[in-house]
């Protein structure tokens, strides 16, 4: 332990004395858990510090909602979507998780977004910048109108080519209404149009309209068209009645049209389509039963949805694949022969491998059978193009004399939507740099800050409002969950730490005996000292005070 | 000639002090000045003979009155603990909040509140028995003798007294990097007694104070403190508080401050067992603008503290590099340090700490001069607390219940400077360096002898007895006649110290 740590000084007998050796703290804003996690590189902390450091009489209070709103939507134009549907990965490494919970960041981008909605507020656009160059994008789902609205905030013309006569992807055919309301979509889509985006639909791409011709309309072409066609099982029975894949199904149902399903329900896979297939066909009267080859911990739908659906009475069964479908003389399905499977070990990602284990073979009763087990794009008329979306995720773009093509979302393979937003952003920083002829900027610090968490006041996580499951199965539209309230909310948003960034906390002020820090004329969030070494006397003491890590030693 | 006598004689003179038509300030009981066990809040009952007609029914505090004690030092927890105890027996229930935003828990400066940590034997009993037990592991007592280094030799002094040993105590959580250590150290101890009878502890930091009505807001970063009746600042001289205090709290002037260096080493046990002992190793070198400087060892670390007029890091490098220092630590060779601040020490006291409804104790108002500071944030958050809870919360009340402690404080200051400065021409003059070394060692071997010269210096060094008495001790005809006896031999041709012998290091 001797002479290795500290900063203090040092002496030998030849060097001929002791060497003052000073901390020197540094400033810097560093990159926070959250915002790290999040798949569309929100600035959770930097939205939520807009309103947690700002006004706190109701008054201003409305400003810094605005603001704050503004900070959110430029990374991600659908918080009251997302807020709703997203797993929260922000969640997962908040520094709050271990005093009392996680900030419930969904269910404050929820609130914020629910309230733009009732407000009418609009996306803000820069109306004084208008660049030449025309931008389509094949899909109107996350993906697509994401880097849509990404490019038309720069101040481009935007044109989106949509199959679907209405657009939002899989958020308006996959995910069900009683997770995301249509009204909610519809408000969030609306708005991005209204920024200055034409829609075109509903025209299939590659069909309809050939890829040469857009070529020929537009400078760049982004692929957006996600992984819409539902993945068949290939096995004896499957052809004929009663037997939807998931993404059909579901279609069918957020149209209003949902099929009779019978008494008896078998889903097959373990997705969020999976899940929410089962969810509606409860909701619809059926008794369901979830078959997963896998365990549970193995399930790649969101862990919180498969809790809702078991609390909703779906009854599921691991470690079984279906080998065939069974149907009367008529054709009528009547059940579905599972092989049951055991578990060999574990592969790469983590997940159980399996097989087949000898001669466990059994039969359930069905009267109808959703196989959700995957999806994959539809490359029909697009076979062209899949070069480009290769040559996209190999990190390529095209040399600025030729079309630029990029891709994102599900075309890149299957994630959350999210993913898919964040996507469309990256893309549209890339094609805006490669057109503009912009040199790379430095990006965020990716250093951690380091948090000094009991400093905190404790304040218990918000318990998040759900609709009790009687009320949810009797009533089919019913959303499972409601916002919270303005109180609620804002009382969460104090239980930010503002990791990396100043929050005003005061300390390194209040106990520097350097006089380093002098109070700025007009403080706002994140600025609150003007910083000078000049007096310091590198005791540490603000880097080890500081509760967000903002100050940290000089490298 | 004992100790007590010398009790007598500081009480005449602090009567002569005093304006002949008012009583004696503070009235020190039988039983001796030079113990700080009876060194109370000047005395209660002196004080309510008048407190009845300074006094208004509305400045006093009663059930459902608030307190904002702002800094869980020691001088707001014992505020604290002290007004809430007695509150408490006359059936008085007000709100006691105490604004700390520091947990004590963090190793290094950050969680400590930066001293030396010495702490005297009698203080510790002083406070037990105020019911305030120190837990074993915050009081590491041990220190037992010190040596004094100068260029012209050392010399090791044992406690004068058998009952005057030296504590050690933790204002934190130990040195940058420590080990994580089992239980609290001395600042939280306290806090967590207030806390015990009954006060809040908000972990929040104030930021500003202001004037609302008849009592005060607190304001704190990222939102307001409350409103409060009575507000008592606790605050220390080591944060930005006091300077903007002044529009809120008028006439209040911070006091004065000198930069002090404290640095921890990291040596282990037996290292500084074999260099140290358990001595205090105190030295006066020529150094200009050093005042004092001392090696205090702690278990695993030692301790340097050093005050000076301008301390920098070219005095540090000039102390720490001459022979006297460095033959303390092992092959010469003085280690990297854990740990290091340059707090400021309280060396001139506050104006006007106290008004209607407000009240300053500890650092933020007087302290003894460069030494024993937690004793004195005793003294005056018993005497501020006495005040509240029997005389009111009136700047009459504290005039007549509390400003006399802190006059004492400030009066034994004045003659402190003084012994100070002779402490520095003792520094600055080789011959008289010579004498007082020749004095100690015949002192301290020869048993029997009465130690006249160790026990001044002790007491100068470790704050154990007022500075009066400490100045009464050195015009004692017996001690001058010594003095200059070994002033003359030592510096006899051909005189030279013997004390590298006898104490090799
Ligand atoms: C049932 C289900 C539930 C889900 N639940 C969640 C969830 O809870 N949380 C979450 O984060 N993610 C969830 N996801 C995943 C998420 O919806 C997708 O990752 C996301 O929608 C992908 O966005 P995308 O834009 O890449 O593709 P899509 O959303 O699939 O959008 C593609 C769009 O392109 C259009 N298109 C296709 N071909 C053509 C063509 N030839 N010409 C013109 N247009 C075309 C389609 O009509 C569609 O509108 C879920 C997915 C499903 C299927
Ligand atoms: C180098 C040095 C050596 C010393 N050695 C000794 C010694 O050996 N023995 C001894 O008895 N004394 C010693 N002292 C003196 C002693 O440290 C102080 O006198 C004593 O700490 C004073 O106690 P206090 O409670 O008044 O203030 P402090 O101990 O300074 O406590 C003030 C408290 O207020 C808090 N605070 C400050 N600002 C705010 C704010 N704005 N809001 C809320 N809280 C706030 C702080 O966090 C702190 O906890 C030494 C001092 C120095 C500088
Ligand atoms: S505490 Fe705030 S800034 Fe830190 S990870 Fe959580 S949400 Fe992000
Ligand atoms: S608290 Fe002040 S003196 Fe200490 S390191 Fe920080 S800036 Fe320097
Ligand atoms: S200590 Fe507080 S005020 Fe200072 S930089 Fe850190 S967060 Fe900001």
């Amino acid at each position: 332990m001797e002479n290795t740590q500290g900063k203090g000084g040092k002496v030998s007998a030849d060097e001929g004395g002791f060497h003052f050796r000073p901390y020197r703290p540094e400033r810097s804003d560093k990159l926070p858990p959250c915002r790290a996690m999040c798949p569309s590189g929100t600035p959770v902390r930097d939205w939520i510090a807009e309103i947690a450091q700002g006004p706190h009489d109701p008054a201003g209070r409305e400003g810094s909602y605005k603001k704050a709103w503004r900070l959110l939507v430029a990374s991600n134009p659908f918080p009251a979507t997302m807020g709703r549907i997203c797993p929260h990965p922000c969640e997962a490494e908040c520094n709050r998780e271990d005093l009392e919970g996680a900030v419930a960041i969904s269910a404050l981008e929820r609130y914020l977004g629910d309230r733009a909605i009732a407000e009418g507020w609009s996306l803000p656009i820069d109306e004084d910048i208008r660049y030449p160059e025309s931008i389509g994008v094949i899909g109107a789902g996350p993906a697509g109108l994401s880097f849509a609205y990404q490019m038309r905030r720069r101040g481009y013309p935007v044109t989106v080519y949509e199959r679907h006569p209405k657009a939002g992807g899989m958020l308006r055919f996959g995910v069900p209404d009683f997770r995301l309301p249509p009204a909610v979509l519809d408000a969030e889509l609306k708005r991005i149009f209204d920024s200055g985006i034409t829609l075109v639909a509903p025209v299939r791409v590659g069909v309809e309209i050939s890829v040469l011709e857009l070529q020929s309309l537009h400078r760049v072409l982004f692929l957006g068209f996600g992984a819409q066609a539902g993945r068949h099982l290939g096995i004896p029975g499957e052809a004929g009645d009663q037997v939807w894949t998931g993404v059909d199904f579901l279609e069918l149902a957020n149209s209003g049209a949902v099929p009779a399903l019978g008494d008896q329900v078998v889903v097959i896979g373990g997705g969020n389509t999976a899940i929410d297939a089962a969810r509606v066909a409860r909701r619809n009267g059926a008794a369901v039963t979830l078959v997963y080859r896998r365990c549970r911990e193995d399930m790649p739908a969101i862990p919180e949805e498969v809790d809702a659906a078991r609390e909703e009475g779906v009854e599921t069964l691991f470690l079984a694949t279906p080998i065939e479908l069974i149907r009367s003389d008529t054709g009528t399905l009547t059940g579905v022969r599972l092989q049951r499977l055991q578990v060999t070990g574990t592969d790469s990602g983590g997940r159980s491998e399996v097989r087949p284990g000898a001669g466990e073979i059994r039969t359930i009763l069905a009267s109808s059978l959703i196989s959700a087990v995957s999806q994959e794009s539809d490359w029909v008329g697009l076979e062209g193009l899949t070069k480009q979306r290769d040559e996209f995720i190999a990190g390529e773009l095209k040399p600025a004399d030729e079309l630029i093509c990029c891709s994102g979302g599900d075309l890149t393979g299957l994630d959350l939507a999210s993913h898919a937003i964040g996507q469309g952003r990256a893309s549209a920083e890339a094609v805006h740099a490669r057109l503009r002829q912009l040199v790379e900027t430095q990006g965020p610090t990716t250093a951690e800050p380091k948090v000094q968490a009991d400093h905190y006041p404790g304040a218990g996580r918000l318990s998040l409002p759900s609709t009790p499951v009687a009320e949810r199965l009797s009533d089919t539209a019913r959303e499972e969950s409601t916002t919270i309230s303005e109180k609620e909310f804002l009382q969460e948003i104090s239980r930010c730490l503002s990791c990396g960034l100043c929050n005003g906390c005061d300390l390194c002020w209040m106990y520097c005996g350097g006089n380093g820090f002098t109070r700025l004329e007009s403080p706002r969030p994140g600025q609150y000292f003007a910083f000078s070494t000049d007096e310091c006397s590198g005791c540490g003491k603000c880097i080890e005070l500081c509760p967000t890590g903002y100050i940290s030693e000089a490298r | 000639m004992n100790i007590e006598n010398h009790g007598a004689c500081a009480r005449r003179i602090e009567a002569d002090l005093t304006d002949s038509s008012s009583r004696p300030i503070v009235s020190f009981p039988a039983g001796g000045l030079a113990d700080p066990a009876t060194w109370g809040a000047s005395k209660a009952e002196d004080a309510t003979a008048d407190s009845s007609k300074l006094s208004t029914s509305e400045m006093q505090l009663k059930d459902g009155s608030r307190v904002a004690v702002v800094g869980g030092g020691p001088a707001g927890s014992l505020f604290s603990y002290f007004l809430l105890r007695t509150l408490s027996m006359s059936g008085v229930h007000v709100t006691l909040d105490i604004f700390e935003p520091r947990l004590f828990t963090h190793s290094g400066p950050s969680g400590c509140n930066h001293c030396g940590g010495v702490v005297s034997e009698s203080l510790v009993q002083i406070l037990a028995m105020e019911g305030i037990n120190l837990p074993a592991e915050v009081v590491q007592r041990g220190i037992d003798s010190y040596q004094m280094h100068m260029d012209v030799g050392q010399v090791q002094i044992s406690t004068p007294l058998m009952e005057k040993r030296i504590a050690a105590v933790y204002r934190g959580n130990g040195p940058r990097n420590a080990p994580p250590r089992m239980g609290a150290g001395f600042d939280r101890h306290l806090l967590d007694m207030a806390v015990m009878v009954g006060a809040n502890w908000r972990h929040q930091l104030v930021s500003g104070v202001e004037k609302s009505g008849d009592g005060w807001r607190i304001g704190c970063a990222g939102g307001e403190g409350g409103t409060y009746d009575l507000l008592v600042v606790a605050s220390g001289i080591n944060s930005a508080l006091l300077p903007i205090l002044d529009e809120a709290v008028i006439g209040y002037r911070p006091p004065t401050s000198l930069r002090t260096f404290i640095a921890e080493f990291h040596m282990g046990k037996s290292v500084i067992e074999a260099n140290l002992g358990s001595s205090m190793h105190v030295f006066l070198l020529d150094i200009p603008g050093l005042q004092f400087a001392a090696l205090i060892p702690k278990g695993e670390y030692v301790s340097l503290c050093m005050l000076g007029d301008r301390i920098d890091d070219r005095m540090i490098e000039t102390f720490l590099g001459s022979p006297e220092v460095r033959e303390c630590f092992p092959k010469g060779h003085v280690p990297q340090n854990v740990c290091h601040c340059l707090a400021s020490i309280n060396v001139g006291p506050a104006q006007r700490p106290y008004g209607d409804r407000f009240v300053f104790i500890g650092d933020s108002a007087v302290a003894r001069l460069y030494k024993d500071g937690i004793g004195s944030a005793y003294r005056t958050a018993k005497a501020a607390a006495a005040t509240c809870s029997l005389q009111g919360i009136s700047a009459s009340a504290f005039r007549a219940g509390y400003q006399p402690t802190c006059r004492s404080l400030t009066r034994d200051n004045a003659i402190g400077r003084f012994i100070f400065a002779v402490c520095h021409l003792i520094q600055k003059l080789r011959f008289s360096r010579r004498g007082v070394l020749r004095m100690v060692e015949k002192e301290q071997s020869i048993p029997g002898k009465h130690p006249r010269m160790s026990s001044i210096l002790w007491d100068v060094f470790t704050g154990s007895a007022p500075y009066t008495s400490v100045l009464l001790r050195t015009l004692h005809p017996a001690f001058l006649v010594s003095l200059l006896w070994n002033l003359f031999v030592a510096n006899l041709p051909g005189a030279a110290s013997t004390s590298r012998e006898v104490h090799p290091t």
